[in-house]
Formats: structure tokens, sequence, C-alpha cells
């Protein structure tokens, strides 16, 4: 130890200690968390004199005057085993000041309470609250253009300006089969056909764009489409993942929830609303309570939960972390163990949210009247009733048939495990005891056939009883998976859960418990407490946590609850927090959400790291710019489709992909300033899409439980759990990709080897690899294979025998273009070709325009938004 | 390697900037390269190190590796260390008594039994007289080459959730797997083929299925390819029945020449000329995915070597004769398993019914085919630059499960590495005297990761990724380096 330090050291120590100057801080850092109001760890509480001496189940804490008997000192310098505090230890002033205090006698001022550890720890700074993304957007005027060209919109003055500045030269207007071509497959994920591409490139009208592209957002394509961006946000998938992946066989109503929103153009203060706190709105609609499935459709174990209470605050962090990345482009989840690194995330943030989210429970709502459900659970439970003596009756007749299944099944073990069953109870070794109870929970199910006919004739006509009362139960109500508030150490028992005696949650069986796992009216409703948890360990509790949002961005004049004037019980918590993620005056929500817009629009967003505008992401391009459109956003009353006018109408959004030399490349590498449009490959779900599309084959039919595509039986067999329906091709699977099943333990080869991101975390933006096995599944996927069939017998039909005419027509179709002479040509010159190749064959003019039609659903320039 | 700063460039651009790929290369230069990939299969050029423009070209590690391959035997199911690797006398000594001194005992399923004598002799093996049991003769014979550690733990008890930490590092699903971050750090050798292939057991998948072997939130490329031990190795390798080769040649001639006039309005732009090459590299696959799972081209004596005269050692001798094939072929990561998650408490190493009649079969199905795999690359001069492991997912309990059983054990378990310059013959920690927790010199699944991208050549502290707001490692904030293997 440092000179100084020492000397400072003797000084301090020379006055008596004052208990709350310099011995309480020492204990509320430390010891109180787990010794305390909150929780008493080993029976022994430091809030008070007299429990602190009298110590808990370990014995006298505290000799007053005598330190060194004094087993707390004991066990802070580690003399006794475990040492305290768990994980840490004191620094040796600090153990000099207590021993010195009880010493002196352990003199007491009042009670101890915790202190919440982490305000003191992470202060906000100014340079935090001038970080940009926590300031407000700015209205700026858009800059002064001279150029008509660049006069459309703020859009394009901002996006000149900049690349004025940058001296970076723009290219020329894309072409209108481009644009349409561009227009459909951005908005809808589908290309034109052959008629509507021509129908736009021949209308002259100054306003031919922006009808189309008011065409496109009324089509339920375009909900399809964008939905599915935001699916990948949600972190959206048809089964829980994790070893049993057991399927959530209502998560496609979120699914299709989503999708609606988008098409109704539901404002985005309103679908936030919906999704975080849809169950504690006034007077909640079907689709509210649906919105709520944005907390449901994470990865989940399924299995053992209650014997495994660490899972759920595995599953409070998925919540806290999508929603906190998904809506306001935070990443709070870094805050679970200790405060952000980077950003004023404190971890007193995170545990104030996790107050926001811990009462919930999972809930099916159901889709119906109040009297509807009234009269289901009605008719239900009668039914139970009658069925419960039965089962009783069941089990008396089993039960010696039991018994003698379970002796023949003994008897096949060795003599000495036979011998401990055997053995009186009383007179088991210690041994012989845990072999039997483990042996004798073996319940060999071969009783059946050991019965008497007339036993066995009684048990199948109390079964058929039972069959037929429950062949009488009524038909489940439509539901859809979401959550509320409620006491989930109620929840009912899940697969494999064990009723055991000494499992559960015996964390909290010192703590109130509710009557009813969800609320009942008129009956008191107490929220299970939330903690602080040190390093983020759900065992190290420390003091109670009052809901609360992000200390960066300040209450905006939101309370922590709101609850439903309607007379429903519920904490409001969460509709608090929907509340202040809502508001017009927060800085980041419509910053994020016209970030995401502006990302699928044109392949990455203003800030490229989508979900991320902390210190870790990046700085926006066009900060202006990125202002003037959240604030653009909010005055629209966030219409979604407005921004989607306001950008694809300005001449940024219809400059030309294609540029002429590689110089206009390197001048403009990563094609941040916009010189021209970013060209960028369609996802995995598109490419399927759009080859139903070109053969003509597309079942547009949109919503409801998900169908499951064909997978080759080698891979159905990599999964040890779970289904995947078989299926044939056909039309019933040539559906759009964003109603295939998706599931976690297994995703369709397809999709997957084009990205489809890892539905386990949100995914701000899907990566883009260029490998052979994608090449492979285009060349000789059987799906691939069989639509390009269907592709060359639609264009025979349409174009007949003659050639060129089948060109024109195929890239019509698949290319929304005429081609070239020099294509014409050439493609002619391969139909001829391999027309001669399959002369032997019965249709050799179809073989070969299958060939070519296979060559274009491959092309790049089909594979790719250009 | 350099750490690959996400702030700098964008994913899609990731897989050809890192190393040396293909952006920015003249598309001109790149198509001239690309004639060079017409024809595949005659004079061997399916083989290792065929240079050519790469999707997934081999990249520089941080400094000098042990090991180009890692061959990695993933016993699924949880075999048992007290009865195969780390005998444990007390057993028998105190078999049929409660086993005290550990405080509660947790088991995954029921209640606790009293401890179980193993029903197996161990026999001193190699220079070293390491005891192993009679479980494995033949992996005892090569004993002298590996480095057995008894001291592995985890966390989970739950097979799903032990697999996902022994093959991506996390208790949570969705994770890298640790080959992902093998190839996503050293790219691949050999274009022709994917740089990390899995093969499962013949009778299904294992615990965790395509969890052991996602790329999680690394590049799709990155992922593990599932090969088939026969027949066509890769899903879509081959055209469907009825297309000629001649047929699909012509379609890709034709293919590439208006993919190019396209390209041509894009000058220099390297996803599209990826994109064009990777079409020859997909058709140069088709001939070299089916080349090197061909294990007719093996001589008998090799085919004998690997147990593939014996239809209990076929399977998993397959699996290894293939492995040996791939890593010739320059294949950075190569998985096997042994054991489905088909039957319960048969298919796996799952032996909570009866030890002796799951270990007793499992272990006669991989014996040979192990030691086989270790003489043959020794043999062929391999054995230096692979990395060979063989490992589970837990231990098991040193109590009884229902008399005859084990149930799962995280705290214990037994592994071994060998090759890439390991010294052989040497045991590495112990466990306490029933074999129920590591003691010492405790390894994790964190330090193991740490010591296999340390064999490659690459620090687990430099390797990283930036995902959701970190720069992500395979090792999260863990990870120490084993002694024994990296010094």
């Amino acid at each position: 130890m440092p000179k100084l330090a020492l000397f400072f050291f003797a000084v301090t120590l020379s006055a008596n200690t004052s208990f709350t100057r310099d011995v309480l801080p020492i204990l509320q850092r430390n010891c109180v968390g787990c010794h305390g109001n909150a929780q008493q760890m080993s029976g022994f509480s430091l809030s008070k004199r007299e429990s602190a001496i009298r110590g808990g189940s370990q014995g006298a804490a505290i000799v007053p005057g005598k330190s060194g008997e004094s087993a707390l000192i004991r066990r802070v310098t580690g003399v006794l085993q475990p040492s305290m505090p768990v994980g840490g230890k004191l620094s040796d002033m600090e153990i000099a000041t207590l021993k010195k205090w009880i010493d002196e006698g352990a003199p007491w001022e009042g009670t101890v309470t915790a202190a919440p550890p982490a305000q003191t720890s992470r202060k906000i700074t100014d340079a935090d609250r001038n970080w940009w993304a926590f300031r407000k957007p700015v209205h700026q005027a858009p800059p002064a253009v001279s150029d008509p060209r660049w006069k459309r919109n703020a859009v394009d003055a901002f996006i000149f300006a900049k690349l004025q500045e940058r001296e970076l030269q723009p290219v020329a207007r894309a072409d209108k089969a481009t644009l349409v071509r561009r227009a459909y497959l951005d908005l809808t994920g589908l290309p034109p056909t052959a008629e509507q591409a021509s129908a736009f490139v021949n209308d002259t009208s100054p306003e031919a764009f922006t009808k189309l592209v008011d065409r496109l957002l009324a089509s339920p394509h375009y909900g399809e489409r964008w939905g599915r961006h935001w699916l990948d946000v949600a972190r959206y998938a048809d089964s829980g993942g994790y070893e049993q992946d057991f399927t959530y066989p209502n998560a496609w109503r979120y699914r299709d929830y989503v999708i609606r929103s988008f098409n109704q153009d539901k404002p985005y203060d309103r679908f936030v609303r919906e999704q975080v706190a849809g169950d504690e709105l006034e007077n909640p609609d079907y689709d509210a309570l649906t919105g709520t499935g944005f907390h449901r459709v994470g990865s989940t174990v399924g299995f053992r939960e209650k014997d495994n209470p660490q899972y759920r605050f595995i599953y409070l962090d998925d919540l806290i972390g999508t929603t906190t990345r998904a809506f306001l482009g935070m990443t709070v989840s870094c805050a679970r163990c200790h405060d952000h690194k980077f950003d004023p995330i404190s971890q007193m943030d995170y545990y104030r949210l996790m107050a926001v989210f811990y009462p919930y429970v999972n809930y099916d709502h159901p889709l119906a009247p109040a009297a509807q459900v009234a009269e289901y659970e009605s008719k239900k439970s009668g039914l139970e009733a009658r069925i419960a003596p039965l089962q009783v009756k069941v089990r008396e007749l089993e039960a010696p048939y039991r018994k003698l299944a379970f002796e023949q099944k003994l008897a096949t073990f060795p003599a000495d495990i036979q011998a401990a069953v055997r053995t009186p109870e009383e007179k088991r070794t210690e041994g012989q005891k845990l072999l039997a109870t483990q042996v004798l929970s073996i319940r060999p199910n071969n009783h059946r056939s050991l019965m008497k006919p007339e036993d066995r004739a009684a048990l199948d006509a109390l079964n058929s009883q039972i069959r037929e009362l429950q062949k009488q139960m009524p038909k489940p109500l439509p539901v859809a998976m979401g959550v509320r508030d409620g006491d989930y150490r109620l929840a009912p028992l899940g697969p494999g859960d064990d009723e055991a005696p000494g499992k559960g949650n015996k964390e909290d069986s010192d703590e109130e418990i509710n009557d009813t796992y969800v609320p009942v009216t008129g009956k008191p409703y107490k929220p299970p407490k939330a903690y602080f948890l040190e390093r983020g360990d759900y065992l190290s509790r420390g003091p109670e946590m009052q809901p609360g949002f992000l200390e960066i961005v300040g209450d905006l004049g939101v309370p922590g609850a709101i609850a439903p004037s309607d007379g429903r019980i519920t904490t409001g918590r969460r509709r608090a927090l929907a509340e202040w993620i809502a508001s017009p005056t927060n800085p980041l929500t419509a910053r994020v959400m016209v970030n995401r817009i502006w990302q699928h629009h044109f392949g990455r967003g203003l800030v490229m790291t989508s979900s991320n505008f902390g210190r870790l992401g990046r700085r926006p391009s066009h900060p202006e710019l990125l202002d003037w459109l959240a604030l653009e956003f909010i005055r629209s009353g966030w219409s979604m489709k407005h921004m989607h006018r306001v950008i694809m109408n300005s001449e940024t959004y219809q400059l030309a992909s294609q540029y002429s030399s590689a110089s206009v490349l390197e001048s403009d590498k990563d094609n941040i300033y916009l010189s021209r449009y970013p060209q960028r490959r369609l996802e995995g779900e598109s490419i399927r899409d759009a080859i139903l599309a070109v053969s003509g084959k597309l079942n547009p039919q949109p919503g409801g439980p998900a169908y499951f595509p064909p997978v080759a039986e080698r891979v159905r067999k990599s999964v040890a759990k779970g289904i995947w329906q078989v299926n044939e091709e056909g039309p019933d699977v040539w559906r759009r990709g964003v109603y295939s099943y998706f599931k976690r333990g297994m995703k369709y080869p397809m999709f997957e080897v084009f990205d489809q991101p890892d539905p386990n975390v949100t995914c701000e933006s899907r990566s883009t690899s260029t490998v052979p096995t994608q090449a492979l599944t285009l060349l000789n996927n059987e799906f691939v294979v069989q639509q390009a069939r269907y592709f060359a017998e639609r264009v025979m039909q349409l174009a007949g025998p003659e050639q060129e005419a089948q060109v024109r027509t195929a890239y019509r179709i698949a290319l929304s273009r005429e081609p070239s002479v020099a294509e014409l040509t050439s493609n002619v010159t391969f139909l001829n070709r391999q027309r001669t190749a399959h002369s032997q064959a019965q249709a050799p003019g179809l073989e070969a325009l299958a060939d070519l039609c296979d060559v274009l659903i491959n092309l790049n320039e089909f594979l790719y938004i250009n | 390697m350099k750490q690959l700063r996400f702030p700098t460039m964008s994913r899609r651009e990731l897989l050809f900037s890192a190393g040396g790929g293909l952006g920015g290369v003249a598309l001109a230069s790149l198509l001239s390269q690309n004639n060079l990939l017409g024809a595949p299969t005659e004079g061997g050029t399916c083989a290792a190190g065929t240079r050519k423009p790469g999707l997934m070209a081999a990249r520089k590690p941080h400094f000098a590796p042990k090991a180009k391959s890692v061959i990695s035997l993933f016993m699924t199911g949880g075999v048992s260390h007290i009865d195969t690797f780390d005998p444990k006398p007390s057993l028998r000594k105190y078999h049929g008594q409660p086993l005290s001194g550990f405080g509660n005992i947790v088991v995954r399923q029921g209640y606790p039994g009293p401890i179980m004598g193993s029903p197996y002799t161990f026999r001193k093996y190699g220079q070293a007289g390491t005891e192993v049991s009679e479980l494995f003769p033949h992996m005892g014979s090569i004993i002298d080459e590996v480095a057995l550690i008894r001291s592995g733990y985890g966390i989970s008890n739950d097979h799903v959730l032990a697999h996902y930490e022994w093959n991506t590092g996390s208790l949570l699903m969705g994770h890298p797997s640790v080959g992902s971050w093998v190839t996503y750090g050293l790219g691949s050798e050999n274009q022709n083929l994917p740089a990390y292939v899995v093969v499962y057991d013949p009778r299904g998948g294992p615990n965790a299925g395509v969890s052991n072997w996602n790329n999680g939130f690394l590049p799709a490329a990155t992922q593990g390819t599932v090969f088939r031990p026969s027949g066509d190795p890769i899903l879509d390798l081959r055209p469907p029945a009825g297309i000629a080769p001649e047929q699909q040649r012509a379609r890709l001639d034709h293919l590439a020449k208006l993919n190019e006039e396209h390209a041509a309005h894009y000058p220099g732009s390297g996803e599209l000329a990826a994109r064009i090459a990777s079409y020859e590299l997909a058709y140069s696959m088709q001939a070299c995915a089916p080349e090197a799972v061909n294990l007719n081209e093996e001589s008998p004596a090799t085919h004998k070597l690997y147990g593939l005269d014996d239809p209990v050692t076929e399977p998993f001798g397959r699996q290894c004769l293939l492995a040996r094939r791939l890593v010739e072929r320059g294949v950075r990561f190569i998985q096997l398993f042994n054991g489905a998650k088909a039957r319960t408490d048969i298919d796996d190493w799952d032996a909570h019914s009866n030890l002796a009649d799951n270990h007793g079969a499992h272990a006669r199905e991989i014996d040979k085919p192990i030691s086989g795999l270790i003489r043959d690359l020794k043999q062929r001069g391999l054995l230096d630059e692979t990395l060979v492991m063989w490992h589970s997912e837990f231990g098991r309990m040193p109590i009884s499960q229902k008399g005859l059983g084990r149930d799962h054990n995280p705290g214990a378990m037994s592994f071994w590495m060998a090759g890439a310059g390991i010294r052989g013959g040497q045991v590495i920690g112990a466990t306490d005297e029933f074999g129920y927790k590591a003691t010492e010199q405790p390894v994790s699944y964190h330090d193991v990761h740490a010591t296999i991208l340390h064999l490659l050549g690459m620090d687990h502290k430099r390797l990283t990724y930036y995902f959701n707001g970190r720069q992500m490692r395979l090792t999260d904030v863990h990870g120490e380096l084993i002694p024994q293997l990296t010094s």
C-alpha cells in the first residue's frame, strides 16, 4: 500500500466512526441486497441493529465490542467460509472501519435500506445528453437547390446538397422499365406482370409514377412485403426453438396482424402501443390483443419451465432487448449485468424496465365476445366435472394391475435392487431408500394386457364414456397468443413440469402470492415484485424496483403506470412504456422507424446500424434529412404509407442503379451519398415468390395458419424434435414465403441459403452472402426446375412456336422489359442449339424453352432490384 | 487476419473484403480468371489448395497455426466419463451407499440414487500407463497420441443447452457454432467443397439438431453443410433426373454470357462478379463433392483399418474415413456425430435406464473407427496439421438412476484432443474421488474454444464480429488457454 494511503488510513481511524457516514455506505453497497428488507438470505438481516446482532441461521453476526468474535468480520476477512460478500471483497480500509465500529460497540442509527447501487455508478453527462440520438429532432428547412431536377421534394434537396458538397455527380434517372420493376419488387416483393409493366411504360403522364406508387401501396401484397421486414425485427417464428421446438399454434395471427397493420396504414404510434401494451389500452379490440404477440413470438424453452426459474429472466431479457432495439434503437440488454459500457444506460434503467414487464404472463386472448367466452367456459367446466369421477374410477380399476405390472418389471432387476424395494421402508439402508424411491417411480404401461377380461371390458367402457364426453367439448374459441398482467408463479404446469416436492419457484415462497394466474375483477391483485439483480444473477437480489424508462430520455411527462379506466385489472406499466415510446417528444422513436423505412427502400438506413443509435452504432449519413423525415412522419400522423410516397416520389429514389465506369464506383464506394440507386439482391422469400410469379403458379391466398413447403426427407431427418408436415408440390404450397412455416430448429433450405436471419434475436438487417450452394439451389432444386418448366409452358402458350416471340414474351414476364436486338439474337441462337440437343425429346421446342426459362430465373438481373 | 470492424464496411461486402476476396477486382480480369474454372474434374483439380478467386478465400490467421483443420468427434447424449476414461475405484467400494459431502445433488430426472460402481474394468495403456476402460481397447491402443482431459465441465444438465454450450459457447439458442467461427476466421482452402462439413449418424440428427452447426449472426456462408457419407453428399448437388450434363453446361454458358452483359453496366461490382463466379464454383462442386465422398477409391486395407468390414463399426467407420478424405482436400472444420435423437436412451449415449447396454453398444460402434482415423492420419503425415477432438455434451453421474442407469452430470466429463502438435500421452486435470465434479484444473467449454482457435493460429479475443451493438466473440468474455496444449 502506498505511503500516502497509509497515512490517510491512520488519520481516518483516529476519530470515532460514524455509523451513517462510515458504516452505512459499506453495508448498503455490499450487504443489504441479500441481507436486508427485500430478502434475508440465511434468515439474516442487516436492516436493524437487533436483527444484525441476532444474526440468522448461522448464529450471531455481531458481538458489540468484540470484532474478533463477530461472524460478520470473520466472513468479510475470509476466516469463516463462505466469505462475504459473495463474488467480491471489501477493501482493507472498509474492513478496518467495520472492526473499529464493532469494537466501539456497534452504535446504530435508524433502519438500513438498500441504496440503489447503480444510481451512483452511472452519472449522465453533458456529452451523453448531446449525443445526436438523444437530442430532439430539429426542423431545418431543406437546403435551397437551383437545379430544377432536384426540386421535387425535401428528400432531394438534402441528398443533392450533400452530393454537391462532396462533388459527386449523380447518374441519370432510371428508365421506366427499370422503375416499374423496382417499385413493384420494393413495395410488394413481386415483379410486375408484363401488362402491368407496359401499362406504366406507356403512361406518359407526369403523375405516372405517383399513381403507380399509390396503386402498389393499396395492394394487399404491400403488407406481405413490408410486414416481413417488421417480422425480422420482431424475431418472429412459428415455433419456440430449443429442444422441443414446439409449434406456436397461433403465432400466425400475430404475423397476419402485422401484415394487416401495414396494409391499413395503421399509424405507427398505434402500432407501437398495440404491440407493447395492446391488452392495457382502453377497450382493446382484437388487433390490440393480437399485437401483444410481439412479446410471445421469441424463442422459449417450453419445457420444465417451472423447474427452471432462470428461464423467466431469459425471456424478460428478450422482451427488454427486443422492445428497446426495435422501437428505440438502443441496446439496453447490455446493461443487464453492469452499466452499459458505451451508452448512458445504467443497470438501474434495465431493472426499471424489467419492473415494467415483470407482471406479464403468457395469455391466449380469446377473440370472441365476452358472452361467448363465458358460455364456452361454462360448457367446458361442466363437462370436466362429469369426466373427473370417471377418471377416478379408471384409476381404481387399474390400481391392482398397475401394481402387478410393476412387480413383473421389478423381477427383471438385479437382486440387490429388488431387495432394496422389497425391504420394508423402515429397515432400508440410506442407499436402499434412494434406490427404492427411484425404482418405485417406474410406471410400466402394460397393465391393460394383464387385466381379467371383465375388468378390461369395464375399463374400456369407462374410457369410451370419457371419450364421448370429450367429444362434446365445445370447439375451442379462436385465441391470439399474447400477454397480460398476472402472477407467473401460478402458471399452469407445462410440458415436463414436475409437481414433485422440493421443485418449483421456491425463491418466491416468502412473498405474497395472488389467488389466480390472471387477476379477477373485484379481487385485489398484487403484481409480483421485481428486483434489481446484482450482476444479472437472478439469485442475487438487490432492492425492489419500481417501473421506469431510460433516464437519458427522461419521463416525457408520462407516469410510470397508466391503468385502464374501464375497470379491468392490470398494472398499466406496459401501457405507460408504450405511451412513452410512442410520444412525439421521444427523440428516438420516429427516427428509428423512418430510418427502417429508408433502409428497405435503399438497402441501408441513413443510420446504417438501424437498431443501434448508440455510440457503437454508425452516425447518420444525412442527419438533417433524418430529422426532417422523423418530423414529417409525426406530422403526417405517423403514416408509413406517407413516408413511402415522400421517399419514392423523390428524384433520389428514381436514379438509375447503372453507372458508366468503375471510377463512379470508386468515388462513392459504399454509395453512402446515393449518387446512384443501390442495386441489391432479393431475399430468399422474394426469390421464391418471384419465381412463382413468373411461372404463373403463385397462389395469392393471404393469411391463415402457416403452410409447410416440401422439404427433402434427409433435411427433415436432421431435426430431432417438432413437426414438419410432409407435403407435395402444388397450389397449396405455392403461396408467398411470408406464410410458410418458420421453424426455429430447421429453416426452409432455400430461404436459409439466401440468408434468412436467425429468428432468436431481433434482426435489423439481413446479410447478403454469395456462395455456391445458392447457385446449386437455383440450378438443381426440384421446385425451381419444375417452376422453370411451368414458366416455359406459359411462354409457349402465349407466344406460340416462333422463337423471337418466345424470347420477347419470356423477357417481358421475367425481366419486365423488351430484349435488345443483341439479346434477341443470342437467345434465339441458344434456343436453336438447345432444340438440336433435344432433338430426341418429345417436344424439343419446349425443352429448349425450358432451358432458356431456367437461365432467366438464374440471372442476376432477375435476382436483384436494379 | 485483422479484426473485421463492422462500421467500416457493409456486411454484404465482408466476405469479399476480408482477406483479399473479390472486392475491387476489375470485372474483366475476374472473368478471365473464371475461365480457369471451366474443367473441374480432370487432373486433380478437386484437390486442396487449388487457388481460385474465392468466395471464401483462405485467410491468414493471427499467428502461425499448429493445425489447419479440425475433426470433432461428437458423442451425442452424454458419455459417462467414469466408465470410460476416468476410473474411480471408490464407486465400487461405496456401491449402494448415498453420495454425501457434496450438498444437494442435482439430477435431471426424478430423484438421486445411491453410488453405482462401474460395470467395467480399467487397464493401463501406453507408455504413461493411462487407465482406460475395457469399453475402448482400440482407443486405449492410441492413448499415447492423445492428451486426455479429465476435468471438463459445463453448466447445463439439459442435452440441448449443453450442446449449445460445447458447440456454440452459449447456453442460448442461435449463437454461431465453433465451426462457423473457424470458417469466418480462416476461410476455405478448397473452393470446390464447403469449408465446414457435418456428418451426422445415419440413424438421425443429434440433440439440438442444426443449431450445432448454425451460423447464428455470422454470414450464411459460414454455416456447416451436412454431408451424407454416401451418394450425393450435398442438397441439390445434382440436377434432377431428366436434365443431362450437357444441357446443364449449355445453360451455364448461356447464363454466364447474359450475366456478363448485365454486369457490364455495373463496372467493378464485386458482388455481381462473385455471383457469376459462384455458378462455376457450384459446377465444380458437383464433381468434387461426390469424388470426396467416394470411399471406393480407398484400399481394402484402409477399409479394414476403419472397420468398414464389420456391420457394427461400418457406419461410424465411413464417417471417420470421409473425415480424413475431407481433411486431405482442405476442408477446414469437420464434425462427426455418433448417436441420434431418434429412440430415447437407445440411439444416443443417453444411458438413463441401462448404462451397460447403452454404452456397450455405442462404444463398439466408435472404438475401432476412431483408432483407425488417428493411425491413418498419422501414417499419412496429416495428424500434425489436424486437430482431432473426441467429446460429448456432459459426463454422467456417479450415482445410479433406477439401479442400472446414470443421469446427466455437467460437473465433470472426460474428452481428448490429438494432433496439432499436441504432446500425446498426457493426462490433464482430475475429478474428485467419485467423479462428481472437476476439481483439479477445471476446463470449461470457453477454455476449449479458446484453445481450438489458438491451435488454428487465432486469438479468441481478437476474432470478433459486430452484431447487435457489440463485438461478439466465440468465448464471450471468458476463455483461458489450456497451457499443456498451447505452450
